[in-house]
């Protein structure tokens, strides 16, 4: 984790100490050291969490929820393209293990064969030139707080050309006092000139 | 294990039971379809077969249709049958045990794979044809994965000498109906399942379950990526005394069989009896489309793309060579998990474009939640330097790796309905071309559908008239009243490929059977402006 350090923005290191605070509480199973704690997405906790021991209940508007959209988006964007490029075993570890993966309309389902597929699948250098997010509707989710994030831009993957891409993603969280940890629950990946492919 | 020779039964008894079980297939492969298929499809892909047949001498019963759009892309055939259990213990038992499934030759090297195919080897039974290929077969040989791809039997040996020795047998062999069968042999690269060491069982079984799709000459084409369903087994038992019925009855399996991220609960609520939330009274969409099954005619002749669910060409077959090169895995096309998420989409995106290009977009008010979000962006390219016909969409563009300015950042996610459609009222007058549709269907559970619809589209007026633009959109829908859609998430992405110096493939014409259907359906051209 060290020599990663110097990636890192002041940001980053605020929550990696968030983090480490959060694995060192009683309901965790494993020790904070070691790769592992780089590939969570975590944010602060979510608004309704802070609420929850209050008397009353806190309405939290929809601008909290924007807000909190473009945090783990951000947050995410930035940690899924690096795992990915360089520490592509770890990918998975973003995923839930029910999650699917329709990459260019190859359906990938469960973490087992998330495993394989990215093992299979040729070293790459994702550059992101667009992301946008938007938080998902309740009503769609059941209130398991859900944000959609859309990436877009180019990746060269070992061996092939150069492509343009679209990619989208179901973040869901998973919530705790201290912070929310957010997870992919589906993933949409196709290139731009899929036909060419 | 023995293997029965092909000559036990009366000759006559055999053509007779051979035939049945051939149409019966074919009858089970079109009527498991729920809805109708517009003639006009049917006829092209028909005579597609036909020319096949003359140049491969095999022959094709033309009382029978091939409908290759007909069968979900996990069944393009089935072989649920005890048989195939028989053949892998079989081939397990004959395996060297030095020797483990990852294709390491003794000495330490990988073995050359070949690709044996029978054409329209889909009219006959495995083992028939493995025994009749057998007795005239100057070695002997382990058919591995054998499988049925499009009308093809195909499997796969590990040896040079022996497929030069298959290919010998080629046009010597005939079947029942005395006609020479051919066999045709290709370099495959190193099949998925040579690449890793496969520990469970489980896996084994899915493997020949699950054999279709299972084109391995794609290296990186793993089948543990198809859903895993793990009754899958205890189902297949139960077909395996009647192979006629094993065809209809995985397309059956499969439809149910949807990656459900959420939730493992029935999916009743699409199929329109519950509406569900907030949405306000959405007649003007509603009630366009009343009638489902007639209704899927027009939409599938508007979408031709969406209709040829495995959209590729069959790959290059590579040469298997000393580098581990990975490959990509082959670009497929659309993907919809069920016939039926696949009419009720179909039918959404018809009903909303015809509202969008119609140059009036209020109607769509009636196909969002009242809380819906919408957001559009475009490329964020720092060489772009010409003004392109992206410059209308510029202002609403929504990109949050480059836009830190919170306050634009919460003006441009429309919220609520009224929000936007006024703001999609602003944007320029479009036409789609629904037959350039692609659709991936990506998160289905109980309460929602979330899918991306890419596609091109052209300007109809102003500045950038007749530019064609492409588009990536992504809806989130909730069930809603009458078998519809309530969008609560819609986010729309728009890029001009001529900028991208690559042409778009979406204007490329993929090889489909339909390219006779026009880019725009003449309902669709009566909606031009003159």
């Amino acid at each position: 984790m060290r020599k990663c350090r110097s990636h890192w923005s002041q940001g980053d290191r605020e929550r990696h100490q968030r983090r480490s605070h959060y694995y060192e509480g009683p309901h965790t199973s494993h020790s904070s050291c070691g790769g592992r704690t780089r590939e969570e997405v975590v944010t602060p906790p979510l608004p309704e969490h802070a609420a929850a021991g209050s008397p009353m209940a806190m309405s939290v508007d929809f601008k909290t929820y924007v807000d909190q959209a473009c945090r783990a988006a951000e947050e995410f964007v930035n940690i899924y393209y690096e795992t990915m490029d360089k520490r592509r075993r770890a990918l998975t570890r973003l995923y839930l293990d029910k999650a699917t993966l329709i990459w260019n309309g190859n359906v990938v389902s469960g973490l087992d064969a998330l495993n394989n597929f990215f093992d299979t699948l040729p070293s790459s250098e994702f550059q992101v030139n667009m992301l946008d997010c938007q938080p998902v509707h309740e009503q769609a989710t059941q209130s398991q707080t859900t944000v959609l994030v859309v990436t877009s831009g180019t990746v060269k993957f070992d061996g092939n050309k150069q492509h343009y891409f679209n990619q989208n993603f179901l973040l869901t969280a998973q919530s705790t006092p201290n912070n929310t940890v957010w997870k992919i629950a589906s993933d949409c990946f196709r290139f731009q000139d899929w036909s060419s492919g | 294990m023995s293997l029965p020779s092909g000559h036990t039964m009366g000759h006559t008894d055999q053509v007779a039971q051979r035939r049945a079980r051939c149409s019966d297939i074919y009858q089970r492969r079109l009527s498991s379809r729920s809805e109708k298929v517009n003639p006009g499809i049917h006829s092209s892909s028909h005579q597609q077969q036909d020319g096949e047949a003359a140049m491969h001498g095999a022959h094709m019963d033309s009382s029978v249709r091939y409908t290759p759009y007909a069968i979900s892309p996990y069944n393009r055939k089935g072989s649920f049958r005890k048989q195939d259990q028989t053949h892998v213990n079989m081939e397990r038992e004959q395996k060297p045990p030095e020797r483990r499934m990852e294709g390491n030759m003794p000495d330490g090297t990988l073995g050359s794979w070949f690709k044996i195919t029978v054409p329209f080897g889909i009219k006959y039974n495995e083992k028939w044809l493995l025994n009749l290929i057998r007795n005239e077969c100057s070695v002997p040989f382990i058919p591995v994965e054998f499988h049925y791809e499009n009308m093809h039997a195909s499997f796969f040996v590990e040896n040079a000498s022996i497929a030069y020795a298959l290919k010998n047998v080629s046009g010597k062999i005939w079947d029942e109906d005395n006609e020479k069968i051919s066999i045709f042999v290709n370099p495959a690269g190193i099949p998925h399942f040579a690449q890793k060491e496969l520990k469970s069982e489980k896996v084994e079984k899915i493997k020949l379950a699950m054999n279709q799709q299972c084109d391995v000459s794609q290296e990186a084409l793993d089948i543990q990526r198809l859903p895993f369903y793990p009754d899958m087994m205890t189902r297949d038992t139960k077909m395996a005394s009647n192979p006629g019925k094993c065809m209809a009855a995985s397309l059956h399996v499969h439809e149910e069989n949807i990656p459900m991220v959420m939730s493992a609960v029935g999916m009743d609520k699409w199929k329109g009896t519950e509406p569900g939330g907030k949405c306000a009274d959405r007649s003007p969409v509603c009630t366009t489309f009343s009638d489902n099954s007639s209704n899927i005619n027009s939409i599938l002749e508007l979408f031709p793309k969406l209709l040829c669910l495995d959209g590729q060409q069959s790959p290059r077959p590579t040469l298997c060579g000393t580098e581990a090169h990975k490959t990509l895995p082959t670009c497929k096309g659309s993907f919809f998990g069920s016939e039926m998420l696949k009419n009720l989409v179909l039918q959404f995106l018809q009903q909303y474009y015809l509202i969008y290009d119609s140059g009036d977009r209020q109607g769509l008010l009636s196909a969002y939640h009242d809380e819906a979000c919408f957001s559009l962006s475009i490329p964020f390219n720092p060489e772009d330097s010409a003004p392109s016909s992206l410059c209308k969409y510029f202002k609403d563009s929504r990109n949050i790796k480059i836009l830190k300015d919170p306050y634009l950042k919460g003006e441009l996610l429309r919220h609520t309905k009224r929000d936007i459609v006024d703001s999609l009222s602003a944007l320029p007058k479009t036409q789609h071309d629904l037959s350039s549709f692609l659709v991936d269907m990506w998160c289905q559970t109980e309460w929602m559908l979330c899918f991306s619809v890419n596609g091109v589209f052209k300007e109809v007026e102003g500045q950038s008239q007749g530019s064609v633009l492409a588009f990536t959109r992504t809806f989130i829908a909730t069930p809603g009243s009458s078998s519809s859609l309530c969008i609560v998430n819609d986010k729309l992405f728009v890029w001009d490929t001529s900028h991208q110096g690559t042409q778009s493939a979406l204007f490329t014409l993929v090889p489909t059977a339909f390219s006779s259907v026009p880019a725009f359906s003449q309902e669709q051209q009566k909606m031009l402006p003159s």
